[in-house]
């Protein structure tokens, strides 16, 4: 028993390890200017990160490994990031120790709320404002309006809509005694979510559309009654994507971009070439952190972070980095799997997809697998919404992994 | 000098990263095995007759008698089973010298033991059936 007690433990020293190798090697690379505040804040996150995984296991029931999984990927993803910008590096370390204050908060609010499977109308409200407030105020950014700036403070509102769509699902599908009485109530919902596809179309936004198309497609899959639905929703699917590439030009330029960039090199191949290259010049075991040239990718901090990872950090970690997901979202499967109540196996599901789908969309993309769409990967790349959402979204799958039914009546 | 760290560090950082993976692997594996297949060979343990699917609140297949026991309805106990016919805290199995005693603890509906009902401490043996409610376990110890 006790031996066990220390195996357990393995994983979170191996985190720790890995998290002060890192931070040596920044010694050696700083030298010649030591800057002392970034190694406070680095040794105050890995402290913050090993306290946390230690804290869960004794406050959480439920599952302890899909935040050990996360902190791992952050870990590479700063690295990575403090490497490429030293600036955006103490960024990120900000916004992740946000991160990690705002996963606990979610944790105990959400955990506190009863009947929030009820609350489908809020949720409704909730996501055409979040759209609303991007077309008011929305700025174009990389091709895509879905930035909002407030007092020099941009955010994504698409982010936190991923998770109020979530919301909204699980909230429809956990209690369809209760919309049966409303004819069609299957298609009104359906009709919603196209509505956000269109308006996501219409900012741009081609990589969380495909997001939220196959949530809403894995959701309906497994608990729409109405099984014709499901065949209308993928020919609607396929129709509009072949509509979608004769009518806008944005999505005919990704898709030749992808079929054959090199002829478009200089322009719209420019950045999937060179991302090619680095993965290319990386080779199994990388050329070591700060001997590459990752700054050769545009934007390499957010949707391309993983062709850096694999220059400089071989493609072996890169391997790595997909088998991480790939635990994370079999955790994630299993979670709803075991789970009994249907709201939070339904939220359980539609959480890990998210994390599945946007982790395969754009490392396909990076990869030229699949047409580039602009994603952020999950919990690695650099962006205060996205690990921010994240990480609320990770909170919400640490509630799915406790056991609510001997929580409901505990006050009797 | 730095190159050469950097050079040695990058064999480091992705042996520590394969270490990592394949620990949490081998702790789901292990959860995973638990969970279907834990060796009862040497141990006491109590198997629900029932089948799972009939009864309509959470319940284990198997319950392993780790020490002393209690059973109710109450979520301090080791084992907790939301059904009516529970009472807050049911029975309890002390362990004594490698033997096990049974204990109603003044429940209302009470605890039956091969039929009969219980009124004081029972020493269990291999084969005894415990019916509270509907639901029936079979107490297993092959020593």
């Amino acid at each position: 028993m006790f031996k066990g007690e220390i195996r357990k433990q393995s994983p979170k020293n191996l985190l720790l390890l890995f998290q002060i190798l890192a931070l040596l090697l920044l010694l050696a690379y700083e030298q010649m200017h030591a800057d002392k505040m970034i190694f406070i804040m680095a040794m105050g996150l890995i402290l913050i990160i090993y306290l946390s995984n230690y804290l869960l296991i004794k406050i959480s029931s439920g599952d302890n490994y899909i935040f050990l999984i996360v902190t791992m990927l952050i870990t590479i993803g700063i690295i990575v990031i403090y490497r490429i910008d030293e600036k955006l590096g103490i960024k990120q370390l900000t916004w992740i120790s946000l991160g990690i204050f705002l996963f606990f908060l979610v944790y105990f609010m959400v955990k506190r709320l009863k009947k929030i499977d009820d609350w489908l109308y809020l949720y409704l409200v909730l996501a055409y404002l979040l759209f609303i407030i991007t077309f008011a105020f929305g700025d174009r950014k990389f091709g895509a309006i879905n930035w909002v700036s407030f007092r020099g403070f941009a955010f994504q509102p698409g982010e936190i809509t991923k998770i109020v769509l979530i919301f909204l699902l699980a909230s429809y599908y956990s209690n369809t005694e209760k919309w049966r009485h409303i004819k069609y109530s299957s298609y009104y919902i359906m009709g919603v979510v196209y509505s956000f596809i269109a308006l996501l179309f219409l900012q741009k936004d081609l990589g969380t559309a495909l997001v939220f198309y196959i949530i809403f497609a894995s959701i309906q899959f497994i608990y729409e009654e109405d099984r014709k639905l499901i065949l209308y929703n993928i020919g609607l699917f396929l129709g509009s994507g072949v509509l979608g590439y004769v009518l806008f030009d944005h999505v005919k330029i990704r898709f030749q971009a992808w079929l054959n960039p090199w002829i478009y090199i200089e322009r719209q191949g420019y950045q999937i070439t060179q991302s090619l290259f680095a993965i290319a010049e990386g080779g199994f075991f990388g050329k070591g952190l700060g001997m590459g040239h990752p700054d050769f990718v545009p934007v390499v901090y957010t949707d391309f972070i993983f062709s850096a990872i694999c220059e400089e950090m071989g493609i072996f970690t890169g391997i790595g980095i997909v088998m991480l997901f790939m635990i994370f979202v079999y955790r994630g499967f299993k979670i709803a799997i075991s789970q009994e109540n249907r709201f939070y196996r339904i939220l359980a599901i539609g959480i890990s997809t998210l994390f599945g789908i946007q982790s395969f969309i754009i490392l396909g993309g990076v990869l030229k697998m699949i047409p580039l769409t602009g994603l952020t990967l999950p919990f690695i790349s650099y962006g205060g919404s996205s690990i921010l959402s994240s990480f609320i979204a990770l909170s919400i799958l640490q509630i799915c992994s406790e056991d609510m039914t001997s929580r409901e009546d505990t006050d009797e | 000098m730095y190159s050469i760290l950097a050079l040695i560090f990058k064999y480091i950082f992705i042996i520590v990263i394969y270490l990592f993976i394949f620990s949490i692997i081998r702790l789901i594996y292990l959860d995973i095995k638990s969970m279907d297949a834990i060796s009862f060979e040497d141990r006491a343990y109590l198997k629900l007759i029932n089948r799972k699917d009939s009864l309509p609140f959470k319940i284990d297949e198997h319950y392993i008698i780790d020490g002393d026991i209690k059973l109710g309805r109450q979520n301090n106990n080791d084992i907790v089973i939301k059904d009516q016919y529970v009472s807050k805290e049911h029975f309890q199995i002390v362990e004594d010298e490698k033997e096990y005693y049974l204990e109603d603890l003044e429940s209302v509906n009470g605890t039956y033991l091969n039929g009969d009902k219980l009124y004081d401490i029972v020493k269990l043996k291999d084969g005894d059936i415990i019916r509270i409610g509907k639901i029936e376990f079979l107490f297993v110890n092959r020593e």
